[in-house]
């Protein structure tokens, strides 16, 4: 297994043709697209299109039938989560996945977990030598912390939290890995208006600093045009549409699916 | 006033006594929750690996004519290899079943691993003796059994080191983190086969130790198996989920069937001690089916 680096825009990720079923669904048929680095990419369509499926292919958690993903110039038809992982690919997911019993501090310092070098025995037999492996790791942590402006709740178990505050910890959680590729899906969702542009510029501050490539599934119109560099349109599990903001929206296909479909 | 005196020293002296005790039942619960927070497996198995892992010391200090301390590490050594094995060749296979057919099997590793203890080990009844302290001892008045206060003790270290292994290091919030979310946990990059051959190593370690205590106590045989059983009443009122319900109940039913047996006995004629707990944890699970400080069930992704 060799993985490139790839230089801001040119191909992070290429998706070509790949297809996904649960027995009689078709969840993904035939599919290409790619994500550029740097960019921040858009995948939308109506309820049920694949979108989430798509992230799941990616990230592996589902491993499509047919087709092939190409990760900063490794082909592959399959990837364990684990890999996916440790190639820095992070992800939230679309009915917040947070580690419910655990504070906002451990959820974040989960995301560290590929970082963090030592191992059952060190942990256990040299303790404090895994101590120190743990300062400097929760000292990224609480940087991340400033950054999303939730130092108020680092000591909270998140479960106590209101929905806005669990998807900017979730987030909180997958900027902790230092990804290469961020895979967000509805991070809006639910949220009011004021919690919707908090995120979109945390969205677009992370990728203007850090130059994270990121790839978001968002039903808010307004918001995807505004913040992506290209957009992707599915319907019922094939591609319709993709381009820049421009394109798509003046593209009839999707203007009948999607955009005339009552959303 | 003599008299109130010495009951009341008396009284002590039992729940004491009990006390003890439920620190072995705890310890053997604390096993099937880890297991069973972080996979979802309800591990009938847990006796049999605290036999298994008494047999062994046992076994491993009279063929190698090793310091028990040697023998410990060797045991531990092979408790790892076990759970490895579970994870590699039963339960690694059958991610995504039905917790029906994950107990089930459980109770075949059961009777692998009693099988294989005898296999290896001989079926004889062993006596299992590294030095602990026999008698008693006077705590202001109180006689308490050395053996007891030494299970006690140890128990009550093993409990705490585990407590600080899962709270403060990076392996510990991970095991957490798959006991929360299977799905959150992987997208991070914990593994959860590692994950449960951690915890089937602990579950292990634990059973060791467990096995130690009881096995000084009643000589390593296959009733301690039996004994493990007494888990399930601590899990009743302790919540499958709760590492400190596990302790609590181990503590309440230790506690509570020995008290039983002095006081309420006499009065049924006796042997008490054989069904007590379970009846106290069926009246508690009428009143509070979650246990004490149980949570929802966690679902298996
Ligand atoms: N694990 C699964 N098992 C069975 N069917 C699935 C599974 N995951 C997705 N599907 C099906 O695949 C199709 C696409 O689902 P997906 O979740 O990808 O849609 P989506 O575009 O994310 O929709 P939404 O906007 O509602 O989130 C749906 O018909 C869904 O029922
Ligand atoms: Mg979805």
């Amino acid at each position: 297994m060799t993985y490139q680096d790839v230089k801001p825009g040119e191909v992070l990720l290429a998706v070509d043709n790949i297809s996904l079923s649960f027995g009689a669904v078709r969840a993904i048929s035939d599919v290409s697209f790619d994500i550029n680095k740097g960019e921040i990419r858009a995948i939308i369509g109506p309820n049920g299109a694949g979108k989430t499926s798509m992230l799941n292919c990616i990230n592996g958690f589902y491993h499509p039938q047919q087709g092939t993903i190409t990760y900063k110039g490794q082909k592959r038809s399959a990837m364990k989560p684990y890999e996916a992982a440790a190639q820095g690919i992070a992800r939230t997911f679309q009915n917040v996945a947070l580690f419910k019993g655990m504070s906002t501090l451990d959820n974040i310092m989960t995301g560290r977990n590929l970082k963090m070098k030592s191992g059952i025995f060190s942990s256990m037999l040299w303790y404090g030598g895994a101590q120190k492996e743990e300062l400097e790791h929760r000292r990224y942590v609480e940087d991340i912390i400033d950054f999303l402006e939730i130092q108020a709740i680092r000591k909270t178990p998140v479960g106590r939290l209101p929905y806005g505050l669990q998807k900017r910890v979730e987030l909180g959680r997958a900027l902790a890995a230092e990804p290469e590729l961020l895979l967000l899906d509805e991070p809006m969702a639910g949220m009011n208006l004021e919690e919707k542009e908090d995120m979109c510029r945390f969205i677009l501050d992370v990728n203007d600093e850090f130059g994270t490539t990121i790839c978001l599934i968002e039903h808010d119109m307004g918001v995807v045009m505004d913040i992506s560099d290209r957009v992707m349109v599915l319907d019922y599990g094939g591609k319709i549409g993709d381009g820049v903001p421009a394109e798509v929206r003046a593209n009839q296909q999707v203007i009948d699916a999607y955009l005339g479909g009552g959303h | 006033m003599e008299d109130m005196m010495y009951e009341l020293l008396f009284f002590l002296e039992v729940l004491f006594s009990g006390l003890l005790t439920g620190t072995l039942y705890s310890l053997v619960a604390l096993g099937f929750v880890l297991i069973f927070k972080a996979s979802g497996v309800f591990n009938f198995a847990q006796g049999a690996m605290m036999l298994f892992a008494a047999l062994s010391l046992v076994g491993f200090q009279e063929m190698l004519g090793v310091h028990w301390t040697i023998a410990f590490v060797l045991t531990v050594a092979l408790m790892v290899v076990v759970a490895w094995c579970i994870e590699k060749f039963v339960l690694g296979k059958l991610v995504n079943q039905e917790g029906i057919i994950l107990f089930m099997a459980t109770i075949g590793i059961t009777f692998f691993l009693d099988g294989f203890g005898q296999t290896i080990w001989g079926s004889d009844i062993k006596t299992l003796d590294i030095g602990l302290p026999t008698g008693s001892i006077d705590l202001g008045g109180i006689f308490v059994d050395r053996l007891e206060l030494v299970a006690g003790l140890t128990a009550a270290a093993l409990v705490v080191s585990l407590a600080i292994f899962f709270n403060k290091t990076k392996i510990g919030r991970a095991l957490r983190a798959v006991a929360d979310d299977h799905q959150a946990a992987m997208s991070v990059g914990i593994s959860l086969r590692t994950i449960w051959i951690i915890v089937w190593s602990v579950a292990g370690v634990v059973g060791l130790v467990a096995g130690i205590m009881w096995g000084s106590k009643l000589g390593v045989q296959f009733s301690l198996t039996l004994l493990a059983l007494k888990a399930l009443p601590v899990l009743m009122l302790g919540g499958f989920t709760s590492i400190p319900g596990a302790i609590i109940g181990g503590l309440i039913i230790g506690a509570g069937e020995k008290l039983a047996e002095i006081y309420i006995g006499p009065f049924v004629g006796g042997a008490i001690e054989n069904w007590f707990a379970y009846m106290l944890a069926m009246a508690f699970l009428l009143v509070r089916p979650q246990g004490l400080f149980g949570e929802k069930i966690i679902e298996r992704v």
